[in-house]
């Protein structure tokens, strides 16, 4: 047995001395370090879900913590104080088994303690019974589509994308699918992630505290754009969600002959092949209906009919406002975001640049594989090239923004 | 193809195919010098070495992979590469990584050291040995070939059905991973089945198993790992290969599949395979640490059955890579309370490791250096991973960042960590040259300082909302302030080049040392176990003589014993005096085993065929007929070489131990 306890060489208390240094600075950094109010960080929820996460989490990641430091300590101890000085060799001692024993029990302990509120927040995250309104969310690539089916409150189907919007302090129920690789759903200030996988329905529920802009992102790989797949959740006032469902129930406005827009619409034949407007009519005044099913593996593109009530334009990748007024929008308090979210795009906050750039060549912007690929009849995935001239892409602007429902007085 | 010691001269040669009738091109080669040597050899030792050097080009490669991911991602909306090609990037980098550097580079150690540890002369079936050794390398080399002949897989290392379908993976990137990971998992199992009759059936007199190296026991669970993991994905790599090329519809949703199912069977070989890339590593600084703490492995016993168990609690936990997958409640809690589970026989590990040095007489060599910065940095992974098993927790953070850097603690910190403090420590075994410890301190302290800025940021991205396969972020997601996600990014990205810059100072060391005279001393670090009871490098027989065990630690107690009076452990004699003893008294008629061409002629035919299957039938002709021709030389060729094959010929019966295929 060693008696004396040796004061380490002074080559080694320097060099312990800058370790010790760095991985405080390290820690200390870490810890003063972190983004602020990242839009997708996990520890700042706002909403029921998330909370009950967090409220599990946080705990755990404490005690990460403080195993972490004991046993750094406990390296570093050992290190320092039996560093070779000259001592005889040890006894070859086999172990000790009470430190083996307590070390089973003591962590055995520990994730019994963890495991416990662990099993109890899994059942209640999985428990949608308070849910009254119930979303169906369907993925592909690269973008996500809400309809909400008829229900209370809800006298017309509805059908969008990109944002998903909800009534703010209400339990809703999301009926999760894919139309064709797993994609996952997640908001992350919300609730935790759940994939949605072709041919099976995922439950999953969502709820927001606050009126407000949610962001989120696919989190399964889905390929090309995987990157550029994201969505919001929009929480609004039941009042104002009220008013959103009533614009959304609208069709359409149609354009007043001999305008831009009526020229943009003209123009939109082609876009309206794969992307719906409900209320469009043709030369003969019969409905358009779109038919994507022709032209994409996925067989759907984002139904276009309100894609100015919106914020955000394929899949949720491109802002539809300009950087002023997104700003304006996502720093509104809670009482005042209704009403500006309902305003929708006008024409002075429409981010023009971007959706011409878009409008002009959508592949260019956003990786896809947009050409009919002969070996799967002929079906693409994603925006094509349309070779539009500037005038053209002039005027389907001119058209898009007519898709308003707060402008257009369909209200 | 065993290896019998001490055979008697008439005992062992076969009716019909003695010596005397090795004729034409069944003829066994016998060169021992210049590339023939390497190319035909069944060598334990030299197929080690083979692995080695070809796993660590592979880990330049897969690095190289990871500096163009981290170039990419320095920035929001980086320009580097294009969606696709950083889809390929990460897709390839792992798969390197896990299949072709670390999974390999621990078949290296365990191919050169677990016959010396286990008293052998070689492996139970060399053969075998070698034609696992060619498929690791042609596999790998045709998987990389897929760069050049339309891209590399892009669907993830996990490749999701049914992303990886022909449909939305349309170039043959896919084709090249299933089918090059399914020539390298004939070298997993192939080489499984042969250590585990190694490490069962051929240990030293005296040797029982809770006598037997901790090392050798690490690759003893390992083994029995792969031997039932590699079956699995080889099914689901085998579905995966024919729904692309001959439409079958196993993923098929249309037709009624259920695409959960690849993630099932991927990760029933999936979480296991973490196990056999961490416990060779596990294994090696079981070895480090009680060599330079001179004290035996604290526990020993426990670090053995705590090996045991993460080998069988390792098939329970699969799912819990899948919590967001939608399995319900329940099935979610079991997966839970089974990762938990796992995080106990992992805990015992570092008690241990920490119980090792605590009381001992530690000496700071680089291997060593390596080995106590696995306890901490692995320590760090491990936590993290029992953040995960709180399943509503880990649904916040499955597929983000934060993955990204529990698993890279676990695989660079862990088994990265513990393959360095390999190299450290047994290259003055495998080539009887020290490596030079000034640019070894340099070489860890950077490796150090780059993965703890590489990954430690990791940990934030994640938690902050950065999901992780993305070739581009926006500005509007990464925050505010100073300490923004794109500031992480960046300084993870600066880290990786710190990691590169480790790896740079390696290799100088390996050429610094590589010119250097072989003149490092017999035991130059004091060591414990059997691979040091014999010269540096081994000789071609390993052992002059086959040592009886009588200890755990039996190289340590041949030159120790305690002092009857004061109780104190004193060096009885040296590792020198050991080995003169050893030479003086040398077995005569040892047998080994002869070179073959088939192993290595039998591996080509595999990647002929898989080209085959994606480009022409014509070429799955002529490795099929390669397969054949191989199978037939392999089974007809004579059990030895003829004595007058060698040059010069082997006519000494008792003593030509170099080349002695004496019956």
């Amino acid at each position: 047995m060693r008696s004396e306890v040796t004061i380490p060489s002074e080559s080694t208390r320097s060099r312990l001395r800058v370790a010790i240094t760095a991985t405080a600075g390290m820690g200390v950094l870490a810890l003063a370090g972190c983004a602020k109010d990242a839009p997708q960080d996990t520890f700042q929820p706002a909403g029921p879900s998330a909370q009950s996460i967090d409220d599990l989490q946080r705990p755990v990641f404490y005690a990460a913590g403080v195993v972490l430091v004991l046993v750094t300590i406990a390296v570093v101890a050992a290190v320092i104080k039996f560093r070779d000085h000259g001592q005889p060799i040890p006894e070859q001692g086999h172990g000790k088994s009470a430190i083996e024993i307590g070390g089973i029990v003591l962590s055995a302990a520990i994730l019994a303690a963890v495991a416990v509120p662990t099993f109890a927040t899994i059942f209640n995250l999985a428990d949608t019974k308070g849910c009254d309104m119930t979303v169906n969310v369907t993925g592909q690539q690269w973008w996500w589509e809400y309809s909400y089916p008829v229900q209370p409150g809800i006298d017309e189907p509805i059908v969008t994308s990109g944002e998903l919007v909800l009534p703010a302090g209400e339990c809703v129920k999301l009926r999760l699918t894919s139309r064709d690789v797993i994609h996952s759903f997640w908001i992350p200030r919300l609730n935790g992630k759940r994939d949605a996988v072709p041919g099976g329905i995922h439950i999953w529920k969502v709820e927001a505290d606050q009126p407000g802009i949610y962001d989120g992102q696919c989190t399964e790989f889905c390929g090309l754009s995987h990157a550029d797949m994201k969505m919001n959740v929009v929480a609004l006032e039941q009042a104002d969600f009220a008013t959103w469902v009533a614009q959304q129930s609208q069709d359409a406005a149609v354009p007043a002959a001999d305008t831009a827009a009526a020229a943009g619409q003209a123009e939109f034949s082609v876009c309206a092949s794969c992307h719906q407007v409900n209320g469009a009519v043709d030369a003969e005044g019969n409905p358009v209906l779109s038919q994507p099913e022709g032209r994409l593996v996925s067989g759907a593109a984002p139904n276009l009919t309100h894609l100015m009530s919106r914020t955000t334009f394929a899949g949720a990748a491109f802002d539809l406002l300009t950087e002023e007024c997104r700003s304006e929008l996502r720093n509104a308090s809670p009482a005042e975001f209704g009403a500006l979210y309902l305003r929708g795009v006008t024409e002075d906050c429409l981010n023009r640049a971007e959706l011409e750039e878009w409008l002009a060549n959508a592949p260019g912007k956003k990786a896809m594989s947009p050409d009919p690929d002969p070996e799967n009849n002929n079906l693409a995935r994603g925006m094509p090239y349309l070779a539009l001239t500037s005038d053209q892409v002039d005027s389907l602007v001119a058209y898009l923004l007519t898709l308003n429902p707060a402008e257009s007085g369909a209200n | 193809m065993a290896i019998v010691e001490r055979a008697a001269p008439t005992a062992l040669v076969p009716a019909g195919v003695g010596p005397a009738q090795t004729m034409g091109v069944l003829r066994r080669p016998v060169t021992s010098t210049g590339w023939k040597s390497w190319f035909f050899t069944v060598d334990h030792k030299k197929l080690g070495l083979m692995y080695g050097v070809a796993a660590f080009v592979f880990f330049i490669v897969g690095g190289v992979e990871a500096l163009l991911i981290r170039l990419q991602l320095a920035q929001p909306n980086g320009k580097v590469l294009s969606a696709s090609a950083y889809n390929q990037m990460f897709t390839m980098h792992a798969t390197t990584m896990v299949f072709l550097f670390v999974m390999p580079m621990a078949a290296a150690f365990a191919n050169y050291f677990v016959p010396l540890q286990i008293g052998a002369r070689d492996v139970a079936f060399p053969r075998i040995n070698a034609f696992g050794f060619w498929c690791f390398l042609f596999g790998g080399i045709f998987l990389n070939t897929s760069w050049f002949l339309g891209g590399g897989a892009d669907c993830g290392w996990f490749c999701y059905a049914p992303n990886s379908g022909v449909v939305f993976s349309p170039s043959h990137g896919v084709d090249f991973w299933s089918l090059g990971l399914q020539i390298t998992g004939i070298a997993s199992l192939t080489g499984a089945v042969n250590l585990i009759t190694t490490l069962l059936n051929m240990r030293a007199p005296g040797m029982s198993l809770m006598k037997m190296p901790i090392f050798s026991w690490m690759v003893l669970v390992v083994q029995f790992l792969l031997l039932f993991a590699v079956p699995v994905i080889t099914v689901a790599l085998f579905l995966l290969s024919f729904s692309r090329t001959f439409d079958a519809s196993f993923f098929d949703v249309s037709a009624g599949a259920d695409p959960l199912l690849w993630q099932h069977l991927f990760w029933i070989f999936g979480h296991p395979e973490v196990y056999i890339l961490i416990l060779p590593s596990f294994g090696i600084v079981s070895e480090v640490l009680p060599v330079f703490s001179r004290k035996p492995l604290f526990g020993y016993p426990m670090v053995v059955f705590s090996g045991a168990a993460i080998g069988f609690v390792g098939w329970g936990v699969w799912a819990h890579h899948m919590f967001a997958s939608g399995l319900g409640p329940v099935s979610v809690a079991v997966f839970s309370m089974s990762t938990m589970l796992i995080a106990i026989p992992t805990g015992v590990k570092i008690i241990n490791w920490v119980m090792t040095l605590w009381g001992g007489k530690i000496r700071f060599t680089t291997a060593m250096l390596f080995a106590v910065g696995l306890i901490v940095e692995f320590t760090i992974g491990g936590l993290s991973g029992v953040t995960h098993s709180v399943s509503p927790s880990d649904t916040q953070q499955t597929d983000t960042y934060y993955i990204v850097a529990h698993f890279h603690y676990v695989l660079f910190g862990g088994a990265i960590f513990g393959l360095f403090s390999g190299f450290y420590y047994w290259w003055p075994k495998m080539f009887a040259r020290l490596l030079d410890e000034r640019l070894g301190r340099l070489n860890f302290w950077l490796m150090v300082v780059g993965m703890n800025l590489t990954f430690g940021p990791m940990h934030i991205l994640g938690l902050q909302g950065q999901p992780r396969r993305m070739y581009r972020y926006s500005p509007d997601r990464i925050g505010e302030g100073f300490f923004n996600l794109h500031f992480w990014n960046a300084v993870s990205t600066v880290g990786s080049f710190i990691i590169a810059l480790g790896v740079l100072v390696f290799i100088v060391n390996m050429i610094k040392t590589a010119r250097r005279p072989a003149d490092a001393p017999l035991d130059p670090w004091d060591a414990r176990s059997l691979e040091w009871l014999t010269t540096s490098p081994p000789k071609e027989h390993n052992f002059d003589v086959i040592p009886t065990v009588h200890h755990l630690d039996e190289f340590f107690h041949r030159k120790y014993a305690e002092n009857e009076t004061t109780g104190v452990m004193e060096q009885v004699t040296t590792a020198e005096a050991i080995m003169a003893e050893q030479e003086a008294n040398a077995e005569k008629n040892i047998h080994l085993p002869a070179p073959s061409y088939w192993p290595m002629l039998l591996a080509l035919a595999l990647p002929i065929l898989a080209y085959g299957v994606i480009f022409h039938i014509s070429l799955i002709a002529l490795g099929a007929g390669l397969v054949l021709a191989s199978m037939f030389g392999w089974a007809l060729e004579p059990s030895m070489a003829d004595d007058s094959d060698y040059d010069p010929p082997a006519t000494d019966g008792g003593n030509s131990k170099e080349l002695a295929p004496l019956g």
